[in-house]
């Protein structure tokens, strides 16, 4: 490991105890003790046991759930990575997500198609779904100078309107109010399967998640694209003086960032999830950039950063019904993370400047 | 019919407007800066707050806590505005991931804030502040004139406030010497730093008066569409009002034609669906158009827009 990347990881998780403390001193203020809400937040997300069990359950059910949880995070990070390599803010995973889970949803989610051909069409489905989405961003940066951000969040409102005028006027259930619940031969995630008398959700697209770790680290490290991106992104005109075709990068860095968007939403919303509530936007995609912040665009880095993020966000239920705080604190955490984390520029200038010294101080003694 | 697209349409623009002309302030001295959703938020929620203490120590009827609200609305927005202040001048953060990052935090801390005081201080668990929507003024005389007369016909006070401000930003931006520094910080900041202006400063105070707008603007949603402060707030106006002046090219007055387009096309829409008797689901659909608008607007102006030269850039004094 070279000594930049340790400096960035002391910078990551001391941005992470910093807003700990920093909740911690909230929690306190309002009377609650901050080592029983984190504990509560361990315990929720099954990594930690609880006091006691419902029927069936088990600090293993927690743990399956949990991670059925973090699948869609590691692939919508893992969008934003990418988008980020070359240089463009991708704020639309949210709608490429919504977006992706609903075609999937109309097409095969409410089919009769058998298990083992309705589960990779329901992924192939969400990736082109995602992806189209995507490359639209991505072509009118390049064709007519939109900037990524306006333009995806235009894009969020729109998909979010429409499609919720699609599901209340034909695919509503009418008791939950959100849409029908899709056929389980269809959903990404075995929900509820018994093992030795307790339950778990079994997600099928965990494995996928690492392998998609995998494979964009090595697009990253490996390959002329991954290069080529990272040359875009951090000089686009130095990058198109060396041969590099620029607005071809960004377009493909875009779709391949709406594609991964597209598997995070069908993970959501045909996995972790069944249905899909209208108007609402998961918070997933803006989580997503907390994430990619904090795991500093690394896959790797991704991969342990949607671990420890999500722990907050998914224990916050049980913290919220055992403490008594309101659940939104997790947010707050995850905001001040985010907060910290943007600051890593400034803080790795500061402590390269004290290494610089440090080495010049030695300098002169030898 | 067309009394109700101008006055609702109006209600809308101006708020939008004032937004944008915040946006402008801070991006002509060459702070990026798309921390205005969260702005515009954290503003409407001290305000709320404020108005919400005092309406129920005064009673309804008096109109002190609708004026108070206007004024923390502004104090607030400025307050939050120096996070992104601190975090792009002082810890020179990337500009745009600090303002995304501002929203999100404005996002989660003014509902768990609303939340955890309506519990604790009013005892009543409640994720909203209800506000009521404000008077209206009918001006004699001028609302009696055809067709134009609904410009001055049920006006919320707010509106004036805005125009008020208008001018005043206007004339500032364009007509003194700070504004001429302010523009100048955008293009050339090592220019101003050479004449003896101080960069840093200039742009603090930029993005200030860009917090304390959106605050305005906030608040003003708060009172007219919403009626309450909740997260209901955070609806995207903020990115409207950044579509808005990029669309005006970073000036004024084109600004403020964008914004009365967005209105116009929002309220007219409403109109539409209720005169034609659409069912609810329907409002939907009329919900995208000031988007689609927005995005089909850009498609065709973006490609000869000319941000400020500086814009998104650190200022680093060795550089020059």
């Amino acid at each position: 490991m070279t000594d930049q990347n340790k400096t960035r990881i002391r910078v990551a998780i001391l941005s992470v105890l910093l807003s700990l403390l920093a909740g911690a001193v909230v929690i306190l203020i309002l009377g609650k003790n901050p080592l029983t809400a984190y504990f509560n937040l361990l315990q929720g997300c099954g990594l930690l046991p609880k006091g006691k069990y419902g029927g069936g359950k088990s600090m293993i059910t927690d743990l399956s759930s949990y991670i059925d949880f973090l699948t869609p995070m590691v692939f919508a990070a893992l969008s934003y990575a990418v988008a980020m390599r070359a240089g463009l803010f991708n704020i639309g995973i949210s709608g490429q997500m919504l977006t992706a889970g609903f075609i999937a949803s109309i097409t095969i989610g409410y089919s009769t198609l058998a298990a083992p051909i309705a589960k990779p069409l329901v992924l192939i489905i969400g990736i082109i779904a995602g992806m189209l989405v995507g490359s639209l961003i991505g072509f009118l940066k390049e064709r007519f100078n939109i900037n990524e951000v306006v333009s995806s969040i235009m894009i969020n409102y729109i998909v979010r309107y429409v499609i919720s005028f699609f599901i209340q006027t034909k695919y509503v259930d009418p008791v939950s109010r959100q849409s029908k619940n899709i056929c389980d031969s269809a959903r990404l995630t075995l929900h509820q399967i018994k093992l030795g008398g307790y339950k778990y959700d079994i997600p099928l697209g965990f494995v996928l998640a690492i392998i998609a770790v995998i494979a964009v680290k090595f697009m990253f490290d490996r390959t002329v694209l991954g290069y080529e991106l990272h040359a875009v992104g951090s000089n686009k005109v130095a990058a198109k003086y060396a041969g590099i075709r620029t607005g071809r990068s960004l377009i493909v860095s875009m779709a391949i960032s709406g594609a991964l968007a597209g598997i995070a939403g069908v993970t959501y919303y045909l996995g972790y999830f069944a249905s899909i509530q209208p108007k609402v936007l998961v918070s997933t995609g803006y989580d997503a950039i907390a994430v990619g912040l904090l795991g500093n665009n690394d896959p790797v880095g991704i991969l342990v950063a949607s671990f420890l993020i999500e722990i907050i966000q998914n224990g916050s239920a049980y913290m919220s019904s055992q403490s008594g705080l309101e659940s939104e604190i997790a947010s707050v955490i995850t905001g001040l993370i985010l907060l910290f984390s943007a600051c890593n520029a400034f803080f790795l200038e500061k402590l390269a400047q004290k290494k610089a010294e440090e080495s010049r101080k030695k300098g002169a003694k030898a | 019919m067309i009394d109700n697209i101008i006055i609702d349409g109006m209600s809308f623009a101006l708020p939008l407007f004032v937004m944008a002309i915040g946006g402008i302030y801070s991006e002509r001295s060459g702070i990026t800066n798309l921390a205005l959703e969260g702005l515009q938020g954290f503003g409407a929620f001290t305000g709320a707050l404020v108005a919400y203490c005092l309406m129920r120590s005064m009673g309804a009827g008096s109109s002190v806590p609708y004026w108070m609200a206007l004024i923390f609305a502004m104090i607030g927005g400025a307050v939050y505005s120096l996070l992104h202040v601190t975090l792009c001048i002082k810890f020179k953060a990337n500009q745009v991931i600090s303002g995304v990052v501002i929203n999100i935090l404005a996002v989660a801390l003014t509902t768990f804030m609303t939340k955890t005081i309506n519990k604790k201080v009013f005892g009543a668990p409640s994720d909203k502040f209800d506000l009521g929507v404000s008077a209206r003024i009918t001006i004699p005389g001028l609302s009696k004139i055809p067709v134009i007369g609904a410009f001055f016909k049920s006006v919320y006070p707010f509106e004036f406030v805005i125009i008020i401000i208008a001018i005043i930003a206007w004339y500032f931006l364009y007509k003194t010497t700070f504004g001429l520094r302010l523009r100048a910080c955008g293009d050339n900041p090592h220019a101003v730093d050479a004449a003896g202006g101080d960069v840093a400063k200039i742009r603090a105070l930029a993005v200030c008066v860009s917090g304390a707008l959106s605050g305005l603007a906030g608040i003003c949603f708060a009172y007219s569409i919403s009626a309450k402060f909740s997260g209901d707030i955070y609806m995207g106006y903020g990115y409207l009002a950044i579509a808005g002046y990029i669309f005006g090219n970073w000036n004024l007055l084109p600004s403020l034609a964008a914004c009365l387009i967005f209105g116009f096309a929002r309220s007219g829409g409403y109109q539409l669906v209720q005169a034609l008797g659409m069912p609810s689901a329907y409002s939907d659909l009329v919900m995208i158009l000031p988007y689609v608008l927005t995005l089909f607007l850009l498609i065709f102006l973006s490609k000869n827009n000319q941000a400020p030269k500086a814009l998104g850039e650190t200022y680093d004094k060795s550089k020059r």
